[in-house]
């Protein structure tokens, strides 16, 4: 959308504003937590006021001052600062963790923002670490928040753990590629892991590679398919899903600073919203043959991760280029003319009744290539009145570049001419007509 | 011998299933890996059969145990999730 002088000026001063807050709070911390030699107090661990802000945890006999104490020394990463990693990170700083190190390359967008419960509206386009560390510094500026705006890989990723001695790690991640490397970068390092991930109305959490439990790989040795995989931004996500796992993975990180029993290790939690049901699953302890916890690990240095899972590690959709250059069409030439020319939208029906062009016409992808009798009467009916070309339009111009191949092979008309609007509807909002919303 | 039990399917299951579960009927002494392919041929699952857990009553199911299978019992076929 087109940033309007007034916005930008705001934006600006917003930003210096922040700044200027930002120094101010530090300074105050720096006041707040002085070391104190209160007379009240055995150790001199905690201050009054975090003697007071712990009080309601600390007075179980399950956490007591020895157990904040542990809070207090433990460090904790969590990778992904998005549905997951937002109400994991939020309570963890609630509770008094003394460091939490956040990883993430991302930046906030308006679709996030229903799940992603650190990130308010102000945070559009600014690193999602950055905005959930501005946030959980307010919440209690007794905890060290380190924000880290990189991408989670195999050389990245071994520096950040190299620098700093992690208790726990958090995989709160969205894809196939990173589980594997946050997997065996604990293994490696002997980090338990807690590993949440949600779909849909659908959850999973364990704890991996602690009390001699299961790794990732003990349980699944070879990632799926990429083409089997769904991801939030296309399968959706209910946003109190994550935010139910989340919450459980801090809960089950607490857990182990603490050192309470029963840690959710060898066991798998699965979550179903759709009946609010809770399973736990009997898991297999460690396997001996296991490639990077077993007796003789074969993976004992990271490894390209995106190939061996032959998927990207992000959950973007990469776009994909299979039919010829004469066949794609420029969004900017998008057919005027709805009579003689059809358009073919190819997204599933519930996306496409909830936002649409005009005039196009909705075949999902899904159908035609189950069963395209339907979309070839249509087409055969259209070709009678006089129609000479056929666009096929997507949401990215993936899809509909599938479905233009798949006619092509099955339902071919020497009159008609097939088309791909390149781009799908994210080029048509991006180029043509901003209001077309982006999801 | 016959015995009909209850299917839970889970995640990437539970879509390429088009249901949440379902009552089977199968032989039972059965192996891992023949109950593996019965419940991936009947339910379209094929291309997620080598990257899926199956749990018996809520128990791990080792890959080389030959189950005795009991009428109703329950077995989840969870493949991983991954998004968050
Ligand atoms: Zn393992």
């Amino acid at each position: 959308m087109s940033v309007s002088e007034d916005t930008q000026q705001l934006l600006t001063e917003i930003k210096r504003l922040r700044e200027e807050l930002a120094i101010k709070e530090k300074h105050l911390h720096d006041l707040q937590t002085e070391p104190c030699n209160c007379k009240y107090l055995e150790n001199n661990d905690f201050t009054t006021d975090e003697i007071i802000r712990y009080s309601r945890q600390m007075i179980m006999p399950q956490v007591q001052i020895d157990g904040q104490a542990r809070l207090k020394r433990g460090k904790i990463l969590i990778i992904g600062a998005g549905g997951l990693g937002c109400p994991a990170a939020l309570y963890l700083t609630s509770a008094g963790v003394g460091e939490i190190t956040l990883v993430d390359y991302d930046e906030v967008e308006l679709s996030n923002l229903h799940r992603q419960i650190l990130h308010s509206e102000n945070d559009i386009n600014i690193p999602k670490v950055q905005s959930a560390s501005d946030k959980l510094k307010n919440i209690n500026n007794n905890v060290r928040v380190i924000p880290l705006k990189v991408h989670a890989d195999s050389n990245t990723l071994s520096r950040i753990i190299q620098d700093d001695k992690y208790d726990v790690v958090l995989d709160c991640s969205d894809n196939v590629a990173t589980r594997y490397l946050v997997n065996d970068v604990c293994v490696m390092n002997d980090i338990p892991l807690v590993s949440g991930s949600a779909l849909q109305m659908e959850g999973q959490l364990t704890v991996y590679h602690h009390n001699s439990g299961p790794c990732y790989r003990c349980l699944f040795p070879v990632p799926p398919p990429p083409h089997t995989v769904t991801n939030c931004g296309d399968g959706g996500v209910l946003g109190p899903i994550p935010g139910v796992i989340g919450v459980l993975q801090a809960l089950e990180a607490l857990k182990i600073l603490v050192q309470l029993p029963d840690v959710l290790s060898g066991r798998l939690l699965l979550f179903d919203g759709s009946t609010t049901t809770f399973r736990n699953i009997k898991l297999r302890p460690r396997n001996e043959k296991c490639e990077v916890c077993g007796v003789n690990p074969t993976i004992t240095k990271l490894i390209d991760y995106e190939q061996f899972c032959g998927a990207s590690a992000h959950d973007k959709v990469v776009n994909i280029d299979i039919i010829t250059f004469a066949e794609q069409t420029d969004v900017k030439d998008f057919p005027q003319d709805l009579q003689n020319n059809i358009v073919i939208d190819v997204r599933p029906e519930l996306e496409y009744k909830m936002c649409s062009l005009p005039g196009t016409f909705n075949f999902p992808y899904s159908l035609i290539i189950k069963d395209c009798d339907k979309v070839r009467k249509f087409v055969e009916s259209k070709v009678q009145d006089g129609v000479t070309d056929i666009y096929f339009l997507c949401r990215r111009g993936n899809d509909s570049q599938r479905a233009m191949l798949y006619m092509k092979e099955n339902i071919n008309f020497e009159a008609v001419q097939y088309h791909n609007i390149k781009g799908g509807l994210h080029a048509y909002s991006k180029y043509i007509d901003p209001s077309f919303p982006v999801y | 011998m016959p015995v009909t039990v209850n299917i839970l399917f889970f995640a990437q299951a539970r879509e390429l299933a088009g249901k949440s579960e379902a009552e089977f009927t199968i032989e039972t002494p059965i192996a891992y890996s023949d109950l593996v392919k019965r419940i991936v041929d009947e339910f379209s699952l094929t291309e997620l059969q080598d990257h899926l857990i199956l749990a018996l009553n809520s128990d791990w199911v080792w890959d080389q145990e030959i189950l005795n299978l009991k009428p109703a019992d329950e077995i989840a076929v969870i493949p991983p999730l991954s998004g968050g």
